[in-house]
């Protein structure tokens, strides 16, 4: 072995020996020793000392929160702000506001307020408005102005908004495709000096006050067709007024000051909020007289559509017979807006802690509802069940006076409805008419509370089954051949667009052209005459009476019905067996009424109006009614079109629900 | 409102006390606005203590209890003194009647002496529904058509079971598995057979068994007697039965008796002593031991939150005990089967 020598090249480890020589150094300095010891100990003191603070200022702030809460209901102290960022005496704020091609964000603050920068999602011009004397979010839209017509919902939603609000608008991707002059005037009018010329891919952000100054704009154009503007950071300051300014003075009563409270907190809902002349939020419908759905509680299903939530309540409330107390609104998810809207009005909210997703959401959110309101209201033998979504006619508390005691006393039925499947514009004529149908149409309706508790909260879907609430009562196992009742003319409009199961064709298609009461007091006709026998006996009657028509003309053609008006017609279209509705989802296609599943049909026969008349489809052999068929007459078979002609896509079975 | 501003002006002071509405509670995880309980209206050395009764479903009067917020003032009155709201409490829904006292027009209960009973017992515990749903989260509900036919059936022999113990005077609580049902999972096991249920052997009443008959719950056996291990069988629609367990107190301990037919072996079943408080299960009001988990753990061990489908009464309760044979002579009177 060779011996080992030093190799001259490599150089010695000085810095660790210089290392090592500084530690021992220290090392044998015992004062140095010393200090270090006590240092640490100071250190841990220190620290013990701090986690004993933070657990008593948690504790401290734990109690403060209980405090808070017992502030509520001191009257003397009428609390009503409920502060989202500490309230600072601060009189400017630092607003921040981006635009790009895929995000968009606003800070007030320091605080995002806004931040989008998903993936195909809010395109278009984001709209924030903001509290002239407190800086608060009142209001966030967007609008995709890339496509036609959210312009004027833009103009329509800005017009809404109360002067010396402050507007902060910002554009993600693309807003100025479909963004035509009157919307650009009415921001120009605003005070923007770059709307009338955005265009194609450009950015802009801009932040003005209704009715008054500019605080910032900043624009960025697109250089080429095919490339976006530079993204845009407008950073500027709003000076705060004080809160008087921001306020509208109406004289001081209860239904103002939850007005007040309302209004300085959301905005977006037009008159309600203007100072001369408010839009009422306290209506006095007229008293009905006897009364017989005043102690029925009321459950309003809602989701998050806060706009929608306003517009039913107001209607709701402007229901003859409505009894405010007895309303619960029922919210899926601790929304604020929706809340507020409840308590504008005075009404009692419950939020409920989503689960599960989708249609089993819905159904959850549905369950909890109509669980707890006869839990809150253990002496109610029924419950009326509304969305946030409908019109509720003038007489609908009426129309269930006159109709609660047959769902009471006739076990054949399933439930009472103010909505008839059938009943359009142009197939529906006589509010005081009341059919018996094999189906649950939901859109306002009573719940028997024996019904319920023994028979669907037992066994309602469990939150994995991705099951539609209504799909599921509809089916047989839980309906067992049960009718419901509902009037010929509806007493609830649906007119949400926007939803789970909606959109802006299905809505045109199926909801837009339905007949809606606005006839106050009806008197129900023949109310027994719905009892499960005295119906049939009822039945017979009209088919008796009625004229056949002429078989050997299309019953699609507005001639096949003679030009008369109050008259009985009878058609008779094949239907071999219970299930079979060839025939009568080709009719009612061709008549424009719902042809998406078979709705409206009472053992085999249908009842609606044509021209004036009452029209009655009766399905042969298959329906008991068959024997009234004149044996000179052949049953009208409408063949489905072949697949390649006009073969819709049939959205899947919609439940035409919300959320 | 217009309340609290006449009171005002007529000199006295004034106090609320809110809380959570434990109506919506249940598996459903709902909140709203907080619900007034108590109020009391303070005049010089007087004191009015307005307790806010609320009826839930089960149709009884059900009020909170009083419970002060951090910043209240603990000497507005001597809240101990107060009669109501030490606990939340059950009662029956009494009838009012209008009476004139001092030339007031007020409304009393028409039966003072036995709403004025009802006070020393009413206690009332809420269903822990917190747990339930921890509980159905590890343990998915069985959503069988079986389990919900069973439910049910369970649920209405309960309510049969009830008013028709009620109707005779004597008092009971639930027991055993559904006990254990009603404190892990707010409802009817769906795997257990029958319905317990539990009664002090010094409310035994010689009507019961008539009464159950014309009910039309048939006995379906009866094992021990009065003296010793008293154990009624009663037989409900589609093979649910209903079990009363007769519990005998010693000094410091209580326990029910059960007996093997084929063998005449009897059993003893200790727990350590225990009050009654009112609670609502499947929309009844009924009663259950106040020392619920002492009471369980007993029955059923540590592991009472496991389920178990396959439960043997002979051997699997923790707090069972070997108590010899009866005499065979005596036999005919102990055990008879139906």
């Amino acid at each position: 072995m060779d011996e080992w020598k030093t190799n001259p090249a490599i150089k010695p480890h000085k810095k660790r020996s210089w290392y090592l020589a500084w530690k021992y150094k220290l090392m044998n300095q015992r004062a140095l020793r010393k200090l270090c010891q006590t240092g640490a100990v100071l250190f841990l003191l220190v620290t013990v000392i701090v986690n004993i603070k933070l657990i008593l200022d948690t504790r401290r702030a734990a109690y403060e929160e209980e405090e808070e809460s017992a502030q509520d209901y001191d009257d003397e102290m009428l609390n009503v702000e409920v502060a989202r960022r500490p309230v600072s005496n601060k009189k400017v704020l630092d607003v921040e506001v981006y635009s790009s091609r895929s995000k968009v964000y606003v800070a007030v603050d320091g605080t995002t307020v806004l931040e989008d920068e998903a993936r195909e999602q809010g395109r278009g011009i984001h709209v924030i408005v903001l509290n002239q004397a407190t800086g608060h979010v009142m209001a966030k839209r967007v609008f995709d102005t890339y496509s036609p017509h959210e312009d004027e919902a833009m103009v329509l939603f800005l017009n809404m908004i109360a002067r010396g609000r402050i507007l902060i608008f910002t554009i993600k991707d693309e807003g100025s495709f479909h963004l035509k002059d009157t919307a650009k005037n009415v921001l120009k009018s605003l005070g923007s000096q770059v709307a009338p010329f955005l265009s194609w891919r450009d950015m802009w952000t801009f932040v003005g006050k209704k009715g008054g100054e500019v605080y910032g704009e900043k624009h960025a154009k697109s250089p080429a067709l095919s490339t976006w503007g530079d993204p845009v950071l407008l950073k500027t300051e709003v000076h705060l007024t004080s809160v008087e300014d921001a306020e509208c003075h109406w004289p001081d009563t209860e239904l103002n000051r939850r007005r007040k409270r309302f209004c300085s907190k959301v905005e977006g809902y037009g008159s309600v909020c203007s100072c001369k002349d408010p839009t009422p939020i306290e209506f006095n419908p007229d008293p009905l007289k006897d009364n017989k759905v005043f102690d029925v509680p009321v459950a309003v299903i809602a989701g998050n559509r806060p706009n929608y939530l306003y517009r039913m309540l107001r209607s709701l409330l402007s229901a003859q017979g409505v009894s405010p107390q007895m309303i619960t609104v029922f919210i899926d998810g601790y929304y604020e807006e929706p809340m507020d809207v409840v308590e504008l009005f005075g009404l009692s909210g419950i939020q409920h802690t989503p689960i599960s997703i989708k249609n089993a959401r819905v159904s959850q959110h549905y369950k909890a509802s109509l669980t707890a309101t006869f839990n809150l209201f253990p002496d109610a033998k029924f419950a009326v069940v509304l969305e946030e979504d409908l019109d509720i006619s003038v007489d609908f508390f009426s129309f269930l006076s006159q109709s609660i005691h047959l769902l009471e006393e006739d076990e054949s039925l399933y439930c009472i409805s103010a909505w008839n499947d059938q009943g359009y514009e142009h197939t529906a004529e006589d509010p005081s008419l009341l059919y018996r149908v094999e189906t649950m149409p939901g859109l306002g309706w009573v719940l028997r509370k024996n019904l319920y508790k023994d028979e669907l909260e037992p066994k309602w879907p469990t939150p994995e089954k991705l099951w539609d609430w209504d799909m599921w009562m509809r089916m047989p196992e839980q309906r067992k051949g049960r009718e419901c009742i509902i009037p010929d003319v509806s007493r609830s409009y649906h007119f949400g667009i926007v939803g789970l199961n909606m959109n802006g064709y299905f809505h045109e298609a199926y909801f837009k052209k339905h007949k809606f009461n606005t006839v106050p007091n009806v008197q129900l006709k023949n109310v027994e005459s719905l009892r499960k026998d005295a119906y049939e006996t009822e039945i017979h009657r009209l088919l008796g009476e009625a004229e056949v028509l002429d078989h050997s003309k299309n019953p699609c053609e507005d001639s096949f019905v003679p030009d008369t008006e109050g008259k009985v017609y009878v058609m008779f279209i094949r239907m071999e067996q219970e299930a079979d509705f060839t025939t009568w989802t080709q009719l009612a296609k061709c008549l424009h009424i719902w042809d998406l599943d078979v709705r409206g049909n009472h053992k085999g026969l249908w009842r609606l109006f044509r021209k004036k008349n009452h029209f009655l489809v009766v399905g042969v052999p298959a329906s008991p009614y068959s024997s009234k068929k004149p044996s000179s007459v052949t049953p009208i078979y409408l063949e489905p079109p072949a697949k390649e002609e006009g073969a819709v896509a049939v959205p899947a079975v919609p439940a035409a629900e919300q959320t | 409102l217009g309340l609290f501003r006449t009171a005002e002006k007529m000199g006295f002071q004034w106090l609320k006390i809110i809380n959570k509405d434990p109506r919506l509670d249940g598996m459903d995880d709902l909140s709203g606005t907080e619900i007034p309980l108590h109020y009391i209206f303070k005049l010089a050395s007087h004191a009015i203590h307005l307790v806010v009764f609320y009826e839930r479903s089960g149709n009884y009067l059900w009020h909170g209890p009083l419970r002060l917020k951090r910043h209240m003032d603990r000497k507005f009155v001597p809240f101990w003194k107060l009669h109501f709201g030490r606990y939340p409490g059950a009662y029956e829904k009494p009838e009012l009647l209008l009476v004139s006292i001092d030339d007031l027009k007020v409304q009393i209960p028409k039966n003072p002496s036995s709403f004025l009973e009802e006070m020393s017992q009413s206690r009332f515990l809420e269903c822990r529904y917190r747990e339930a749903r921890a509980f159905i989260q590890l343990y998915p509900d069985d959503a069988s058509l079986d389990a919900v036919e069973f439910r049910k059936r369970a649920k209405s022999l309960l309510h049969l079971a009830a008013l028709t113990l009620d109707s005779l005077g004597v008092k009971f609580w639930l027991s055993s598995g559904t006990c254990l049902g009603w404190y892990r999972q707010c409802n009817v096991i769906p795997h257990s057979k029958d319905v317990d249920l539990g009664v002090f052997i010094r409310d035994y009443k010689a009507d019961i068994i008539p009464a159950f008959q014309k009910a039309g719950l048939p006995l379906k056996h009866k094992f021990g007697k009065v003296e010793d291990s008293l154990e009624l069988s009663f037989q409900g629609e589609d093979d649910v039965k209903l079990d009363i367990f007769f519990f005998y107190e010693e000094d410091d301990h209580i326990w029910n008796g059960g007996t093997q037919a084929k063998s005449g072996k009897k059993f003893k079943y200790f727990f350590p002593k225990f009050t009654l408080c009112w609670t609502e299960f499947v929309e009844l009001k009924v009663r259950v031991p106040c020392e619920t988990l002492q009471y369980i753990e007993a029955n059923y061990g540590p592991d009472w939150k496991i389920p178990v489908k396959m439960w043997d009464w002979k051997s699997s309760p923790s707090n069972v005990q070997y108590n010899g044979v009866w005499p065979v002579d005596e036999w005919d009177d102990v055990i008879q089967i139906y």
